[in-house]
């Protein structure tokens, strides 16, 4: 059971055999997530060195996740669960099988439009609307088998502003409200399922669609939503089976509803690690704690504090160490950094987890966008693809690409200044913190709002029925912090919607006691009349309070907590604490094996981080290109996770990243099967 | 200024064994390139197959050295270069290839190549799985085979910074001061370079460097693609070249490389004149549908990546080699039509034997390559 998700039951079942095994799955789930439910982290045996690999990204990116199915290698995160299949760990190489029946012959599938819009996330269905709009036709593909992108795992409720990105709703079910509206277009065709390969040198795409079949797509303009893939990061064991992306375990969780983990860490603070904490708590995943190399959380204060309060640990200037383990992560290590990003080994501490999540950023996926520009197309990127920022930006940016293109096809289309502005708020760095005032607590409900960072976020302003919440600031738009105004009807709704859970409902009851309302996105563990663990803002215990009342808001799936708490602490007390910290502790001596060369750089190839700088320092490389020589870059990826890593790497070997020619990115960005290019016609 | 002996223009699959062969002989060698990393113009695009059964007695001579290079690298000097024996294979599918092929037997022979015709029941056994409706056997070669490009540019880079050879990249030539009839400097976008010998290895860019001379070399570029696949399993064994003419294209070929992936290119034609190196959409439903006649089996590997380079075409096909005439002390090693990656070795040796040793047994070899012929022969089989 999922606080916030409905798990869907009577789920068709799927029946599949795992290395002999029989095993049961969900028809249509991605096999990556059947093999996770049933316990499978081993997906591939790597030929070099007969090492385990289990799923990176799970976003059909990196390839780590291939298996073999049916007889043939395919990456399983990609790849839909039929009943009957055979899947098969990779071992090795995988065999060809002997299907020697004559060749059906070839056709060449062409499709045109005025513009291509990669991806179907929240720039891209914005972008299309607009383009839709406008009258251009749009051909949308997106390499999922639903719209949404990356809305579909963000059960959270949104920040930003509910006029404009419908703050305050969860971005699965904005993910729905754009996809309804944009079925409703003629002007838009949509491809799901489908993947651009390559923008060739005479406009046209090549699209892979359901693995299967081929298509070329003439246009004339070209929108980059391709949103972006997460950082890997170098460190010894970050390829054991259990090291995910942060997205990819969100991934599973959210999307594929399987819990891939019963205790994890995360490497990161920015709001993707914090979400992917508040996440994994969610599903009832102990997470044991977040560590970030810099003296700060990265992401919003208020998804921090939030965290803080659930009874997750941040170690603030700390760096993984390593993740070890026979065969899958067993455990991790990390400690203290100094003042140049080094590792104090003596501050180790390590931690008894099954699973790591690597959570350091993202990079846009943006490489079509070069490819595009140098062949001279009109070519514009929008959301992550563009510039790494929340989902609300990205689906104003969506609409502002959208215009652009079509200006850059000639139509005349008026600017919108106001596109630009809000997506500037929108996607804006959080700001400064603020010291709030101690409220006073009077006989009547009054909101107490714990948001103290400039963050771009006003649903609580929008929501209240009597207008009782303001921003007020300097910055005169959605960065404004909220204030209470007074008159407050005590309806709950401003602590329902915030998506930081920032905000609290308070009336005093007699001289000594208070109710206060918690907003609680977690299912209940607790009753009426029974004592909870109540904290401060950023998360220290203050009290047990007792439970009075348990309600749902069903409009924003948020139960609300009535506790009964003493006066003094009633202003203070921000939230309940859901995991005990004691339960999440180091264990008492750290035991990391520390060699730092070990961390694999290239993961389809799998080259160490020691090998690449060996060969940097021998053969005194400038040029990126020189590293396919011992094959980096040259596996399935394509260099794609592993290329955003290259400045460290040469700046570890001595080398001036700024001095280093740029690695070639060549078509395809996918493999994709020959008969698949040549739509071979395989009837009987 | 630098001081050179030797300078070598062309940090590529033919400067470089040039210039190590060169500096083996004592000479003070620098090569000079505008690219920022050996091998990066067109030995990165070659598709790695090497072979010593060509047609004329220049390029079997030369690659008969090459193969026997190559096959050495990793036991002599501890370079691993993947050479992977596999062999040639020609099939014929019809009378005419039959004809075209075993025609072309009897000069290899003659040349004491291990070439012959096979039966269909062979080439089943070299690549299980072919199309045996039709097949009337082909021309196989067991001795030749492939090695990496990138690998082997790397092997010689290393031996040619053992060897004391120079390297001075990111350099565009901008021009040359003569005097009595000899190049006597060579100037780049960031420095000048003196020495007695100039090499000019420099592909598909020979015409502009030759017309900086008031030279006419007559090499014009031309653009092939090429792609990659997943690896698999090794499933079959040699280099197989399909020499039928398709629907705009002339033949292709395809073999399994020592990492188990399968390369593949296609002749387009008509062909395609120019230096642009971007990939068209057109390439790989024609390619992959051309091997999947002949070799169904692999429909079902993917391919990973594809790229295009350059031929650089000479009008008779065969490649320039030799001295210039004029400047005196201008070598041309140019225009290998797209076969640079496999004479590259053998080159290296013969030219170092002319330039630094002085040697005249190389004489048939010169004559049948030197750029004042007639160019109106035609290559046999390319």
């Amino acid at each position: 059971m999922h606080p916030v998700l409905e798990v869907p039951s009577g789920r068709p079942r799927a029946c599949f055999h795992f290395d002999g095994k029989p095993m049961v799955g969900v028809d249509g789930e991605m096999v990556s997530s059947a093999l996770v439910a049933n316990g499978i982290r081993t997906f591939s045996i790597h030929r070099r060195g007969s090492s385990p690999q289990g799923i990176f990204c799970a976003n059909g990116q990196c390839s780590q996740c291939t298996v073999v199915i049916d007889g043939h290698p395919r990456k399983s995160c990609v790849t839909a669960l039929r009943d009957g299949m055979d899947i098969r760990t990779l071992r090795h190489l995988p065999h060809l099988p002997p299907d020697d029946r004559s060749f059906g012959g070839s056709r060449v599938e062409t499709r045109t439009c005025q513009v291509l819009v990669i991806g179907g996330g929240p720039s891209g269905l914005t972008a299309s609307l607009e383009l839709a709009r406008l009258g251009i036709s749009v051909l949308l593909v997106d390499d999922k088998d639903h719209l949404g992108g990356k809305l579909l795992l963000q059960t959270h409720k949104f920040f930003g502003s509910i006029e404009d990105c419908h703050a305050g709703t969860r971005g699965i079910d904005i993910a729905r409200i754009l996809e309804n509206e944009l079925r409703t277009r003629t002007k838009v065709q949509v491809l799901t399922n489908a993947s651009v390969v390559g923008i060739f040198k005479d406009r046209k795409a090549g699209v892979l669609i359901n693995g299967d079949s081929y298509l070329l797509v003439d246009f004339q303009g070209l929108i980059l939503a391709s949103g972006a893939r997460e950082r890997s990061l170098i460190f010894p064991g970050n390829d054991l089976p259990g090291v995910y992306g942060a997205g990819a375990f969100q991934t599973l969780l959210n999307r594929d509803l399987v819990a891939p983990a019963k205790r994890v860490f995360i490497v990161g603070s920015g709001n993707v690690g914090l979400i992917a904490a508040y996440h994994a708590l969610q599903a009832g995943i102990c997470v044991s704690g977040i560590a970030d190399i810099l003296p700060e959380p990265s992401g919003y204060k208020v998804h921090a504090s939030k965290i803080k309060r659930m009874g997750v640990p941040i170690y603030l200037g700390h760096t993984i160490l390593c993740a070890e383990g026979e065969g899958r992560v067993e455990r991790i290590s990390i400690a203290q950094v100094d003042s140049d990003f080094n590792p104090l080994l003596d501050t180790a501490k390590t931690f008894l987890v099954d699973t790591l999540l690597v959570a350091v950023g993202l990079t846009p996926a943006d490489e079509f966008h070069d490819t595009a520009s140098d062949f001279g197309f009109p070519v514009v990127k929008a959301g992550d693809a563009a510039e790494i920022a929340e989902a609300s930006s990205a689906m104003f940016g969506g609409r502002m690409a959208a215009l652009q293109v079509a200006r850059r096809l000639g139509l005349s289309v008026a600017e919108e200044p106001s596109f630009h502005e809000k997506m500037e708020v929108l996607s804006a760095r959080p700001g400064p913190l603020h010291k709030l005032p101690a409220p006073v607590i009077g006989d009547d409900f009054q909101p107490v709002i714990h948001c103290d960072q400039e963050i771009p976020c006003d649903p609580c302003t929008s929501v209240c029925p009597v207008h009782a919440i303001e921003l007020e600031g300097s910055n005169r738009n959605i960065l404004d912090l909220p204030r209470y105004l007074g008159g407050c009807t005590g309806c709950a709704m401003c602590i329902a919607v915030c998506p930081g859970l920032a905000i609290t409902l308070v009336r005093r009851l007699d001289r000594q006691k208070a109710l206060v309302v918690l907003a609680h996105e977690y299912i209940p563990t607790f009753a009426p009349g029974d004592a909870v663990p109540l904290v401060n803002r950023e998360g220290a215990l203050l009290q047990h309070g007792t439970v009075q009342k348990i309600r749902r808001n069903k409009k924003y799936g948020t139960w609300l907590i009535h506790v009964q708490v003493p006066l003094e602490d009633a202003g203070a007390i921000a939230g309940i604490r859901i995991q005990d910290p004691s339960l999440v502790a180091p264990t008492p001596r750290a035991i990391p094996d520390f060699i730092p060369e070990n961390g694999i750089l290239c993961r389809c190839e799998r080259i160490t981080v020691g090998e690449v700088l060996e060969h940097i320092r021998k053969f005194q490389v400038e040029d990126a290109n020189d590293l396919k020589q011992i094959r980096v870059g040259m596996g399935a990826c394509g260099g794609k996770t592993c290329s955003v890593l290259l400045p460290r790497v040469f700046a570890m070997a001595g080398v001036d990243w700024s001095r280093v020619t740029r690695g070639t990115l060549r078509p395809l960005s996918v493999e994709v099967p020959m008969k698949a290019i040549a739509n071979e016609d395989q009837r009987p | 200024m630098h001081v050179h002996d030797v300078v070598v223009m062309g940090a590529g699959s033919i400067g470089q064994p040039i210039a190590l062969e060169l500096a083996l002989r004592g000479l003070n060698v620098a090569i000079i390139d505008r690219l920022s990393a050996p091998g990066r113009g067109q030995n990165r695009a070659a598709i790695g197959g090497m072979r010593a059964t060509h047609s004329d007695p220049a390029k079997i001579e030369i690659c008969t050295r090459s193969l026997d290079i190559v096959k050495r690298m990793e036991s002599e000097h501890g370079l691993p270069v993947d050479w992977f024996q596999g062999g040639y294979l020609y099939p014929a599918y019809d009378p005419h290839t039959e004809h075209v092929l075993k025609s072309l037997l009897t000069t290899q022979q003659e040349a004491g190549l291990d070439i012959a015709w096979v039966d269909a029941e062979t080439i089943y056994e070299l690549v299980p799985g072919i199309v045996r409706n039709g097949l009337r056997g082909g021309n196989y070669s067991p001795g030749d085979g492939s090695t990496s490009p990138l690998k082997l540019s790397l092997a010689y880079s290393l031996l040619c910074r053992r060897a004391g050879v120079s390297y001075h990249m990111e350099r565009e030539i901008t021009g040359f001061r003569l005097a009595e009839d000899r190049i006597v400097r060579i100037d780049t976008s960031r420095d000048s370079f003196s020495c007695g010998t100039i090499i000019d290895a420099t592909g598909a860019g020979a015409r502009t460097i030759g017309a900086m001379l008031g030279l006419d070399i007559p090499v014009f570029p031309e653009s092939h693609e090429a792609g990659i696949t997943e690896p698999a399993r090794r499933f079959f064994q040699p280099m197989v070249v399909d020499i039928r003419p398709g629907p705009d294209s002339a033949n292709y070929y395809f073999y399994q490389n020592k990492e188990n992936q399968v390369v593949f290119c296609l002749t387009p034609d008509p062909a395609i004149p120019g230096t642009d190196q971007d990939c068209t959409s057109a390439f790989l439903p024609q390619v992959t549908s051309r091997m999947m006649g002949i070799y169904p089996r692999l429909r079902n590997l993917r391919v990973r990546r594809t790229w295009r380079g350059l031929y650089p075409m000479t009008p008779d096909g065969f490649p320039i080699v030799g001295p210039a005439g004029y400047p005196e002390n201008l070598w041309l090693a140019v225009g290998m039509c797209g076969q640079g990656f496999m004479l590259g070795p053998g080159l290296g040796q013969i030219m170092a034997d002319i330039i630094a040793d002085g040697s005249t047994a190389h004489q048939e070899i010169l004559g049948q390559l030197k750029l004042q012929r007639d160019f109106s022969g035609e290559e046999k089989l390319k």
